[in-house]
């Protein structure tokens, strides 16, 4: 079905399949359609229909809040074209950067389910068909015949991957984690859409890198530094890894990170920064290859990264707060340039 | 519209930001910058409609949280990533009271005209005709004189590049402020190069090129700001990535 996008910049062409949502087929052509939950939560990804009809996925959707009553608007992410269809986009919209791995719809059967902390859980999925992506990018999951989908990001990194391996902390009120914390889910298939995001990591930047993660925003830092460590990014640059949390035991993948901190002694230093306790008096002796201190982990980098900002690259991620409070961290007290700070707000 | 109470300067804190409104709903973001400078725009981001009041401001520099475009906050110029520039509104203070005086006219939220000086600008205002087009009316055809051109006041205008049966839609859309017919301001570029037409009621300020230019040449500081954007705005249409008319 062909769908044209009068944006403000200029307008695009594309494709949509049968039952393909409008934002996916966008996507999926290489236009950078304006979204951030995709999941009919945040309205960003809000248009005009002028012409044709579309299907609406999902009439009580919370981002309709942000239609207009009364007009044709509608969110990209939840609609489908019926007939050819025009739509209007008041915003600035650009192709994906060339390089970029352009996304694409797949699916996948989920394995190795396993309990990380109370409220985290880490599986495999097994891809039906490989996919390429970048250290630091999400894709969109949903369980097949649930619809809804909801973003996570990679904590592996492989080209031509088979598997994508993701953390999923419980939310309250969140559709895929209580699907996946609520009964054993071995063997249970899942739609993917992606990958997405430009947070990305690519060894040919050359510069110290600073990762700031909150919760499970570790998961596409895991995904950064697992690619610095097979190409060896780390003989010649720096890195530091803060990672937040409320207390020690929500802490999860730290055998993981010790083996880095090991591996790269003096050139990554990995902090734990506790928002919610003091650290344990055995903390550093369990765990003496990791630095730990007290406080919300943009405060505890604000603190020790003082005079480390020259040549540096900036990876935020966690819940939306933390990461506003970290760029606003970067900005103001860092004063780092813009590009030099890499973020997507998807939660 | 004349003079109208925006905000008490103590409502604002030092290198802090807030949405203001007036009693008739122009809403405002207003920076403090220290010093006693205070500074009015838009109050949301021209990239996707974001409250520019949750941005992050060090007194200079103005960043809106959601994509980090920033402007340098005494013109309202774009920096770093940033594609368009905000819309400044200038503001007076009388004791504790910030009082915003704007007009509220197109011409001075067109991005190629904004921040020039205020004498030329009135100048530029003296030059516009407003014009009103039905939905479905032609503002002009491929081939016609390019004589003027037309920022956008309200309404929506849409482009046809190409004649007859091979037309295509140019697809883009305008907001208020926005220029379309500008190879009325070059030389050498006498016709029109796209059908504008009106997808709705539409209001417009006529503008004729060479009264402009004239203008222009009259404060040359001003001529060459706007002929270093529109020379930006050319260079953005052969990237293929700006308004073609």
């Amino acid at each position: 079905m062909r769908v044209q996008v009068n944006a403000r910049n200029r307008g695009y062409d594309f494709d949509a399949r049968p039952g393909e949502k409008l934002l996916h087929a966008g996507l999926r052509s290489g236009i950078d359609l304006p979204y951030e939950c995709s999941t009919g939560t945040c309205g960003t990804c809000k248009a005009t229909l002028v012409s044709g009809r579309v299907t609406d996925a999902w009439r009580e959707a919370p981002g309709k809040k942000y239609l207009k009553p009364g007009t044709a608007e509608l969110l990209m992410c939840q609609c489908v074209a019926e007939e050819p269809v025009m739509l209007e986009v008041p915003k600035f919209v650009h192709p994906m950067d060339p390089g970029t791995c352009a996304p694409q719809a797949n699916a996948g059967t989920l394995r190795r389910a396993r309990r990380l902390t109370s409220d985290v859980i880490a599986f495999t999925l097994a891809l039906d068909a490989p996919c390429d992506f970048d250290a630091g990018q999400f894709v969109l999951l949903a369980p097949v015949g649930v619809s809804g989908f909801r973003a996570y990001s990679m904590c592996n990194f492989a080209r031509g991957a088979r598997e994508l391996e993701f953390v999923v902390k419980r939310k309250p009120e969140g559709r895929f984690s209580d699907w996946l914390f609520s009964a054993e889910r071995e063997g249970e298939r899942l739609q993917v859409f992606g990958p997405l995001g430009k947070a990305v990591f690519d060894p040919a930047l050359r510069k110290n890198i600073l990762c700031i993660a909150g919760g499970s925003g570790l998961a596409g830092m895991m995904s950064i530094l697992a690619r610095a460590a097979a190409e060896g990014y780390f003989e010649r640059q720096s890195g530091w890894l803060y990672f937040g949390v409320r207390a020690l035991r929500d802490a999860f993948f730290l055998e993981e990170l010790g083996a880095y901190a090991r591996r790269f002694a003096g050139k990554l230093g990995i902090t734990l920064a506790l928002s919610e306790e003091d650290v344990p008096a055995s903390a550093q002796r369990e765990h003496p290859q990791f630095a730990f201190a007290r406080g919300l982990v943009h405060e505890v980098a604000k603190r020790e990264m003082a005079g480390k900002y020259q040549g540096l690259r900036a990876y935020v991620a966690g819940p939306p707060p933390a990461v506003d409070a970290a760029i606003r961290m970067l900005l103001l007290d860092a004063r780092l340039t813009t590009d030099n700070i890499r973020y997507d707000k998807y939660s | 519209m004349g003079k109208r109470l925006l905000c008490r300067v103590q409502d604002i804190a030092e290198r802090e930001l807030r949405e203001c409104q007036t009693d008739d709903g122009l809403k405002l973001v207003v920076a403090n910058a220290g010093g006693g400078e205070f500074f009015g725009f838009q109050a949301s981001c021209p990239h996707q409609e974001v409250p520019l009041c949750e941005g992050v401001f060090d007194g200079a520099t103005l960043t809106c949280h959601m994509h980090l475009w920033q402007w340098d906050v005494r013109s309202g110029a774009p920096l770093g990533i940033a594609e368009a520039p905000l819309q400044k509104y200038a503001l007076t203070r009388e004791g504790d009271a910030l009082y915003v005086e704007s007009t509220g006219s197109a011409l001075e939220a067109a991005a190629l005209f904004s921040g020039l000086r205020s004498e030329t600008l009135k100048a530029l205002e003296r030059l516009g005709k407003r014009e009103e087009f039905a939905e479905g009316a032609t503002i002009y055809e491929v081939g016609d004189p390019a004589e003027d051109f037309f920022v956008l006041e309200s309404g929506r205008v849409e482009f046809l590049i190409g004649r007859g049966e091979r037309t295509r839609l140019a697809g883009f859309r305008l907001g208020k402020g926005e220029l379309f017919g500008w190879n009325a301001l070059l030389e050498n570029q006498p016709h029109r190069i796209a059908r504008a037409t009106c997808r709705e009621r539409s209001s417009v300020l006529r503008l004729n090129g060479r009264q402009v230019l004239k203008v222009l040449e009259s404060d040359t500081a001003s001529g060459y700001v706007v002929m270093r954007r529109l020379a930006d705005l050319i260079a953005r249409y052969l990237a293929g990535d700006a308004p073609r008319s």
